[in-house]
């Protein structure tokens, strides 16, 4: 149709949307382009340098940087669009863009956000105490390392244990500033256990079940307080501070558009081919499901962008309507969220979630009365549960629940 | 080098010594704004509700609805001509219990007695008509339909820099801490520096008692009332329309619901008395307090997420209205408990003090003659305005939550009449950092285009500095 302006517009250069545009450029299309609105195209893994990257595409380490030049040689002929921010998404297949020019309106057949995913800063997370310089998020530290190789701050703590902490940690080493500690809420790591070697090779100590209950400095910051156990108090003296991990979704876009979105957490639905509501529109990698790993979400981007080409050359006949994907208390989100049937592919979906609160017992999926998934899981926030081959029956929704105690697991 | 002598010595940069040194520098007067801060804003000013009020509520007959209706009039006549922002949202004062809908005649009356007269009550069918998103426990309303919201730190600077452009000297880092008067003028001192003016001014907010010392015992004391506030996403914005406020009580003006400027919703304050006058923290159960508030008042908040936290000091005193006083023989006028209104009210508070100066003062407030005011013309920072972004400046997004350019960012480190020099500065002029990831994506970036220029700096400390 001559009124679209390309095939396809990807928003964001992760791993995840350099995933779909090779998957259409390798199903014959041309006109895919993947506007990122950073000077550089990679999304996180471009300023995470730490080899947690490639295992499971390459078979091999790599360091993030490396990983995306690894993938865009697999799609020599897609065009990117740097430093070219989308500013609203609309019915039709629209896109607003913005750069250095101004605005400008294009229309694509199909639309693919992979925006990705940022940690949760202080703000959001309610910390008490005065707002001083000195308090940024991991993906700030790396970029203030890596990227403009200046130095934030000399003995910071490190707020969280996810395994993006321990990515703080190394940057950190590399960087020769040692922290002072990290604080984590739980009883134990949120990242996998062997993961604490690394802080102890630092000699940095990790306060359990502690909390933050104030932070002091004016201008920049002098010390933080800490609640242990809900019953010690220190004082840590520190110049910054480091609140890694507890992503979120960076959404804005979609939540600013025509898309449903599942009211609880403002993310848009999906279904198991990553469309949304808009059947012009997938969403896709960590935006939904924040944060996964680099390799984890390019295989996702792949099936994705593989659906799209299918879609576009008129293979596929897919239902407009959805059905839900209920979930009950303890889990954070679930991909896909809503189900649609169409003529292609398998009946069977693979599911994914996150719990809120550790949680140990079974994970029972129900159509109505019917229990159609059972199974014991240990679950651990933070770590994607997937469950696979789930069948489903058009237009039903389903309902996943836990059964069982949550924050057992110590 | 021989010290300089200024007609006017203005203490204190916040919204209220900003309007001042505008108005004296206007009148042909030499002005020196003096400033502890690293920046205008740096104390009380820095953290209100951003609403240009109409004075519906305040004490019939005060100085406090005498300047706010001055100072609204005056910000209506002269935001166009700076480029100023004004989001023309009405207020609707909200009735929760049948004993506030009891309330809201009074309210009525109370406007009309303050000149709003066109305040009216509303009904519960009305207002959820208008307020869709409100909870349905919602029993009926005032509607104040010149209740407006505006950029809280645009408008000062706007001033500042007019002032700047008329004469007016500022310095920043700059903490009066003694001073004598020998007959004719001032000496203030800081202990580094002396700074000599014929009249001196104190807008200092919540250290108002202090400097009021350095002149006269003050007849009042500052009791600091602290607010704390939750900024939502810009996603909350669309759930209201107008300004939500409570029913006030005795003590407080109770938490509003409003949209800002820049396209967030706001939520607070909180009114609570504290001793410390320089900090402001926030707290947990507070804010978590608000969220219920507010979640209760506007059920559609739940699952947005929060952009900003922050608290600010009121410079409250055991008086209800403001305490603005010329000391004769003295050449000292105080500026002082001006509370929650001064936003709206400085610019009245200014034409207020001017008017004192020359009947207590006739000798002093002769000045040369005025200049033809130059008008700067302020950078667009609100949502509803076409953003540099929008109209293309040549220069890349920087601040992606915000779409800060680098352009922008550049013009405020870059200008000449009132530069940002700290972080907080280069924030309040241009949006930087403020938005939903709180630097995430930009703050490096940031540290890099202001290395040098701003202090303290974002990074690049010394390891022997601590």
């Amino acid at each position: 149709m001559s009124s679209f302006d390309i095939d396809v517009a990807i928003v964001g250069s992760g791993p995840s949307g350099i995933a779909a545009a090779t998957a259409l450029s390798q199903a014959g299309f041309k006109d895919i382009v993947v506007y990122e609105r950073e000077a550089d195209i990679g999304g996180i893994p471009r300023h995470t340098h730490h080899p947690s990257f490639g295992l499971r595409v390459f078979k091999r380490p790599m360091s993030g940087p490396k990983f995306i030049a690894a993938l865009v040689r697999r799609c020599p002929d897609v065009r990117f669009e740097t430093s070219t921010t989308i500013t609203a998404l609309r019915p039709g297949g629209v896109l607003e863009l913005a750069n250095a020019t101004g605005l400008q309106t294009i229309r694509a057949r199909h639309i693919i956000l992979a925006t990705g995913a940022r940690e949760t800063p202080r703000h959001g997370r309610l910390v008490p105490g005065l707002r001083p310089q000195g308090v940024i998020t991991t993906g700030a530290l790396q970029q203030f390392i890596y990227s403009a190789k200046l130095r934030p701050f000399e003995r910071p703590v490190i707020v969280g244990t996810e395994l993006v902490s321990f990515s703080a940690l190394w940057t950190l080493r590399h960087a020769g500033i040692k922290p002072v500690a990290m604080i984590e809420t739980g009883p134990r790591i949120s990242a996998y256990r062997p993961a604490t070697l690394l802080a102890k090779a630092m000699g940095v100590p990790i306060h359990y079940n502690t909390e933050i209950t104030d932070i002091s400095g004016i201008e920049t910051l002098t010390q933080i307080t800490t609640l242990t156990r809900g019953n010690k108090t220190a004082a840590i003296p520190c110049d910054g501070l480091i609140f890694s991990g507890c992503f979120t979704g960076e959404n804005t876009i979609a939540a600013a558009s025509h898309l449903c979105l599942n009211p609880s957490n403002r993310i848009p639905l999906v279904d198991q081919n990553w469309i949304t509501s808009d059947s012009a529109v997938s969403v896709i990698g960590n935006a939904t499901h924040p944060a996964d790993m680099g390799d984890q979400c390019y295989l996702e981007g792949i099936k994705a962008g593989a659906y799209v080409a299918q879609l576009l050359a008129g293979n596929i006949a897919m239902d407009k309507a959805f059905a839900e994907i209920r979930h009950g208390d303890g889990i954070k989100m679930t991909t896909p969220s809503i189900l649609r049937s169409d003529n292609f592919g398998d009946p069977l979906f693979d599911l994914s979630f996150h719990v809120t609160a550790p949680f140990k017992g079974t994970v029972c999926i129900s159509h109505g009365e019917q229990v159609i998934y059972e199974e014991p899981r240990n679950c651990l926030p933070t770590r994607r549960i997937t469950l696979r081959n789930i069948p489903f029956q058009a237009g039903h929704p389903i309902d996943l629940s836990l059964i069982g105690k949550s924050d057992v697991i110590a | 080098m021989p010290e300089a002598r200024w007609d006017v010595i203005v203490i204190g940069g916040g919204v209220v010594g900003c309007a001042v040194t505008r108005r004296f520098a206007l009148a042909g007067a030499k002005t020196l704004l003096l400033e502890r801060g690293r920046d205008i804003l740096s104390g009380a000013s820095k953290a209100n509700s951003a609403i240009l009020h109409t004075g519906f509520d305040a004490p019939p007959g005060s100085l406090e609805v005498a300047c706010m209706q001055a100072g609204y009039k005056e910000y209506l006549d002269i935001h166009a001509r700076l480029n100023l922002p004004m989001l023309k949202t009405a207020a609707l004062v909200v009735a929760w219990t049948e004993e506030q809908l009891a309330q809201l005649d009074g309210i009525v009356s109370k406007a009309h007695e303050n000149g709003v007269d066109d305040a009216r009550q509303i009904s519960r069918k009305d207002l959820l008509s208008r307020e869709d998103g409100l909870s349905k426990t919602a029993l009926g309303a005032v509607e104040v339909p010149r209740e407006y919201v505006i950029d809280p730190w645009s408008a000062p600077l706007a001033y500042l820099k007019q002032a700047v452009r008329a004469g007016a000297g500022y310095q920043f880092d700059t903490e009066i801490k003694s001073g004598a008067f020998d007959g004719e003028y001032w000496h203030l001192d800081t202990g580094q520096q002396r700074f000599s003016g014929r009249l001196v001014i104190n807008c200092t907010g919540t250290n108002g008692d202090n400097i009021e010392h350095i002149c006269r015992k003050p007849g009042f004391e500052i009791r600091p009332r602290k607010g704390q506030f939750l900024v939502y996403d810009k996603s909350a914005s669309a759930l209201i329309n107008s300004i939500i406020l409570p029913v006030p009580t005795a003590t407080t003006k109770g938490v509003v619901l409003t949209k800002t400027i820049f396209g967030n919703l706001l939520l607070g304050p909180t009114a609570e008395e504290q001793q410390d006058r320089n900090v402001a923290t926030v707290e947990r159960e507070m804010l978590e307090g608000l969220i219920a508030t507010g979640t209760e008042m506007l059920p559609g908040l739940a699952g947005h997420s929060v952009t900003a936290t922050y608290a600010g000091l009121r410079p409250a005193t055991q008086f209800k209205d403001y305490q603005i006083s010329a000391e004769p023989g003295k050449n000292w006028i105080g500026v002082n408990g001006i509370r929650s209104t001064g936003l709206t009210a400085a610019l009245g508070i200014a034409a207020f003090v001017e008017k004192l100066c020359s009947e207590t003062y006739s000798d002093i407030a002769d000045f040369r003659p005025a200049p033809i005011p130059d008008w700067p013309v302020m950078p667009v920072l609100a949502e509803h305005g076409k953003r540099a972004y929008q109209q293309g400046d040549g220069t890349e997004i920087v601040c992606h939550c915000e779409r800060v350019t680098r352009g922008e960012i550049e013009a405020a480190l870059d200008e000449s009449d009132v530069p940002a020099r700290s972080l907080g500065g280069l924030r309040r002029r241009t949006r930087v950092m403020m938005g939903r990831c709180n630097g995430f994506y930009c703050s490096a970036r940031v540290a890099e285009l202001t290395q040098g220029r701003i202090s303290p700096p974002l990074a690049g400390h010394k390891k022997d500095q601590t």
